[in-house]
Order: structure tokens, then sequence, then C-alpha cells
């Protein structure tokens, strides 16, 4: 057999295994696949977490905010949080989005960055685009509580209290 | 620097003392050498009394968060001292605990007020942050009033009732237990050596000498 005549077998394949789910649950022929689904689901999704997390903490560009921190929990985190915004069997328990960017001072630039990374994982992982938009669709709302509004006062960097070396 | 907790009588407490046999304070000193050449800054020196029972203390202390480290890092405590946490920077901790002196978790937001943890049970705690790996900070809880945390001069002075006291000496980066002691106080000076290996390069914790 050739490769050509094995993908046609193999989609043919996910066509029917598709529709039996479709059927075994009692959902219209047809119907939507669930997102975290077509994410790959519980393994998809850690991958495409754990990938995009070690490329973004890693780049010289995007890494700053990163630094020092627990990327294996952040890695936990956000793979729950996708799993539960995608329709998956979980419930995010992490903070709000505000919460855990907090003095962050994250940039347009650094989150923009961050959802081109996303992007490409997506691409290599052979994720559809309609799901690769759909997942960024659902993130994109979380702009506003993610990035900071460039402030005129005081650079971003972090300084020691003057108190600090009485304590 | 050096921190010392020193009972502090009251004027009745020490007319009492006066007319009393054995209250007689006696100053001593400890000075601690490090055999690696290391800094013997946060050694922790502990004196427990023999002769008596400690009342329960009531102290507060303070575990600050200061660019992603605990300040300070090396804390001695008496049993039933409140610590507080404030967040000096402007991004959250977590601070736990999975000690069996004292275990919990508290949720810091750049901002928010700080919040009080009472430490009850002696022992070592040892502290950690959620989201920042190499945050760690160490709090020794002790029953009695008589201790001292070394700075870089490496001596501690501490005055204490006459008596008999049992000595502890711990450092979070110690490669072997310093042996216990028994010391008897008087009201003349007493200087005590203390010999202490550390590594700073170690990732285990010492033990901690009950």
């Amino acid at each position: 057999m050739t490769a050509v005549a094995y993908r046609t077998l193999a989609s043919s394949l996910l066509l029917l295994s598709g529709m039996a789910a479709g059927a075994a649950t009692g959902a219209a022929p047809g119907a939507q696949v669930r997102l975290y689904d077509r994410l790959g689901g519980e393994v998809g999704v850690a991958a495409i977490t754990a990938t995009l997390i070690d490329r973004v903490s890693s780049d010289p560009k995007l890494g700053r905010s990163f630094k020092d921190s627990n990327l294996n929990r952040i890695k936990r985190l956000l793979a729950e949080q996708i799993c539960d915004l995608s329709g998956g069997p979980c419930q995010y328990s992490g903070d709000s989005m505000r919460e855990v960017h907090a003095g962050h001072h994250i940039s347009e630039a650094e989150f923009f960055g961050m959802v081109a990374e996303l992007r490409d994982v997506l691409k290599e992982r052979h994720v559809s685009l309609g799901a690769s938009n759909e997942l960024l669709r659902l993130l994109a709302p979380m702009k506003r509580d993610v990035v900071e509004p460039a402030r005129a006062t005081e650079p971003a960097g972090v300084h020691a209290p003057s108190s600090v070396a009485d304590r | 620097m050096i921190t010392v907790n020193r009972h502090r009588p009251s004027a009745i407490a020490l007319l009492a003392a006066l007319c009393a046999q054995p209250a007689l304070a006696g100053l001593v000193t400890v000075d601690v050498t490090t055999r690696s050449g290391a800094t013997a800054a946060d050694t922790v020196i502990v004196f427990d009394p023999l002769d008596s029972t400690p009342a329960p203390s009531h102290d507060a202390a303070v575990i600050d968060q200061v660019n992603k480290k605990f300040v300070p890092r090396v804390s001695v405590v008496r049993a039933g001292t409140a610590i507080t946490f404030p967040n000096s920077d402007h991004i959250r901790h977590q601070v736990y605990s999975f000690s069996r002196a004292k275990t919990f978790t508290l949720k810091l937001y750049a901002g928010s007020p700080p919040t009080a943890v009472t430490f009850e049970q002696a022992g070592l705690v040892v502290l950690g942050c959620n989201i920042h790996d190499n945050m760690l900070a160490y709090v020794g809880v002790v029953d009695s009033p008589y201790f001292a945390k070394l700075g870089d001069s490496g001596t501690a002075a501490l005055n204490l009732p006459a008596g008999r006291y049992r000595l502890r000496a711990w450092h979070p980066n110690a490669v072997a237990a310093v042996p216990q002691r028994e010391i008897s106080v008087a009201a003349a000076p007493i200087n005590i050596p203390v010999t202490i290996d550390i590594d700073s390069t170690a990732s285990a914790v010492a033990v901690w000498p009950e």
C-alpha cells in the first residue's frame, strides 16, 4: 500500500470512529467534536503547554517574567486552564489572570510574542487551523488582565525598598 | 549583627531574684568556628534551661519577601510566636510549609496586608514558595527564651540566669550534627567554643537538633 492510501484509510477510519462516538453519546451526526479533543485531549494539551512554556521561558525576548519561577507549576496550571476552557474534564484551580500577572509588567509585545509561539506549537502538533483559532479566541480576552499599560513613571524594574537592609 | 533574645525580668522579679539563691545572671559568649572556612552567619544557638520550664511566648516576628527571597533566610522564634509575612515584591508569592511543626499555605499578593501565622510547636519549619522554586527559609521554633542567631562575626553573647542548660547549635547547611552539651552558668562569664562544618552548596537541610 502506498503512503497516500494509508493516509486515506486512516482518515476514513477517523471519520468512522468520530461518527461512532457521536452515535454512542447520542449526539446528532456531524456534531462538533469538543475543542479539548481536537487539541489532542489530556496528552495533547499537556504537550502543547509544556512546549509553549519551555520555549517562552527560554526565549531572550519573552523569558523575563518566567525567571526563577516554578515552570512545572505553570505548565500544570495552564494545561488545566486550557482543558477547562476547551470543554475538557478539568476545573481550573489557579488564581485569576490579573493576580497571576500582577507586578510582572507584561508588555503587549510579550503577550503577542507568546501568542505567536502558541500558534507555532499548535501547528507543529498538527492541530487544525479551526481548532487553533478557536483556542486563541478563548484566550484573547485575557489580554486586558495580563498586559499592564505602559507607565510614565519609574521603569518596570524590581527594586528593594530602602528599609530592607535593616531587617 | 547578632540577634539575641534576652530574658528581661521585671523590677519585682529582679528583687525576688536578688533574694532567692540561684538567680544570678552570667554572661555567656559562644564563639562559632567553621571547619570549611565558611561564614558562621545564620548559625542558630539555643540554650534550653534544665532547671526550669519557660513560660509560653506571645512574641512577634517578620519574614519578608524581597526580590524573590525570604528575608531573613533563617529565623529562631519561641513557640507561640506569630510571624507576619509581608510581600515587598511587586509580584505575588505563595508561601508554604510541609514541616511537621507547622503546615500551612499562604497566598501573598502584591500590596495585600501581611498575614500572621502562629508557630505553636517546637521544631524546624522549612518554608518554600510554590511559585518560585529557589525561595527557601528556615524557622527554628524553640521553647527556650535563650537563643541567638549568629552574624558574620561568629560570636553570640547572652545573659543567662544561673543554672544548667542544654546547648544546641544548628545551621541549615551543616554537614554533621553539632554534639549537644550541658553547660552550667554561674555569675562568672564563660566562653563556649563551638565548631560547625558548613557546606553552603549542600542541598539537603541539616537535621534540626530536637
